[in-house]
């Protein structure tokens, strides 16, 4: 419950801090896109190892970094071959995503199971 | 305690970049007024285009209503004047020449197509249907006496345009294409004629290997002429 409020307080924080930031170039947004798409994963990622109750914040915040750094990494490799790598790492941000969701899923099914009881 | 309190905060602290980046990337996007992808430019490309459509359509449905009503007025509106006949017929007459009737006749029908591209001529533009074309032959249709000229039911009135648009061409600011069919009503003999005449516009256009088909055909329909014939500056001097 906790949890659910202080996410609820970083994301609020982060968009009026949002709006009040002036915008980027157009040459980084792509790189901030893909940083947004590792961010979603890891968030995903969150929630599911907090409800698999093995949740690492050094694990999640580290991740998290490392994912996005090595995601505009790619993206900038990409540009210099001519090769869309950043598809690649879109790809796997999303899959995994949707793997977690399932996670996510069948712990709220149980739980409202169980509360039906 | 202590750990959860650290878990909630990293958790926090992501979220707070999440938000921050999808915000200042949505900004960087509006404001960049780019398009994320082709596929959804064509989309709202798409959108605006059924719009306006539908829009065009409700249009001219109202305009085929106002004109009913129009009707509807001006025969109460005769029916109550006493030299009523003479004046609708007078008013049927100048409608006929305006174009603004549905018209039927014997004359000439022409159809003209874009040519098949063959590898021989090397100059693409040859084998197509120019706006000058259509406006030649209209020329020397009208040159012939015809009296009344359609392009792919587009009535040819004193307002009408033709003018080159891309890859298609106006008349009357709808667009028209390959196949064209010119009809017009007028003497036949003197429309084939001045249309076959050698050195006219149909035999350039033949040279460029264009398939013509000229017909002489009775009981032609030509359609009226469907847009509004407005004045805005023009007065009448009076007599």
């Amino acid at each position: 419950m906790m949890m659910t409020i202080t996410m609820i307080i970083g994301c609020v924080l982060g968009a009026v801090i949002g709006l009040l930031v002036p915008a980027i170039p157009y040459s980084a947004s792509k790189y901030l896109a893909i940083a947004i798409v590792a961010a979603l994963d890891s968030v995903f990622g969150g929630i599911a190892s907090n409800v698999k109750k093995n949740f690492d914040v050094s694990v999640f915040i580290s991740g998290f970094f490392v994912n996005a750094i090595l995601a505009m990494l790619l993206t900038y490799l990409g540009q210099r071959l001519n090769v869309d790598i950043y598809l690649a790492a879109i790809i796997v941000f999303i899959g995994r995503m949707f793997n977690n969701l399932g996670i996510i899923r069948r712990y709220l099914l149980e739980k409202a199971k169980r509360a039906n009881k | 305690m202590k750990k959860t309190n650290g878990n909630r905060i990293g958790m926090g602290i992501v979220c707070f970049a999440l938000t921050l980046a999808i915000t200042i990337q949505i900004k960087t996007m509006r404001l960049e007024n780019s398009v994320v992808s082709q596929s959804f430019a064509d989309d709202e490309l798409k959108d605006s285009l059924l719009s306006w459509k539908e829009k065009y359509d409700k249009e001219v449905e109202k305009l085929a209503d106002s004109e009913k009503e129009l009707e509807n007025m001006r025969k109460t509106a005769t029916t109550n004047i006493s030299n009523s006949t003479e004046k609708t017929e007078k008013l049927r007459q100048n409608n006929l020449l305006l174009g603004l009737t549905k018209v039927k006749g014997d004359g000439v029908v022409i159809t003209l197509r874009d040519a098949q591209s063959s590898m021989q001529i090397e100059d693409a533009s040859s084998l197509i249907i120019h706006d000058g074309d259509l406006r030649e032959i209209v020329n020397e249709l009208a040159n012939a006496g015809a009296e009344a000229i359609e392009i792919n039911g587009e009535r040819i009135v004193n307002s009408t345009y033709i003018l080159c648009a891309g890859n298609v061409i106006l008349v009357n600011g709808e667009k028209i294409s390959s196949p064209c069919t010119i009809k017009a009503i007028g003497q036949q003999e003197k429309l084939y004629g001045a249309l076959e005449r050698a050195g006219g516009t149909i035999q350039q256009m033949r040279m460029s290997k264009m398939p013509i088909e000229i017909k002489k055909t009775s009981n032609i329909e030509i359609a009226k002429y469907s847009g509004a014939i407005t004045k805005k500056y023009m007065k009448s001097r009076g007599e």
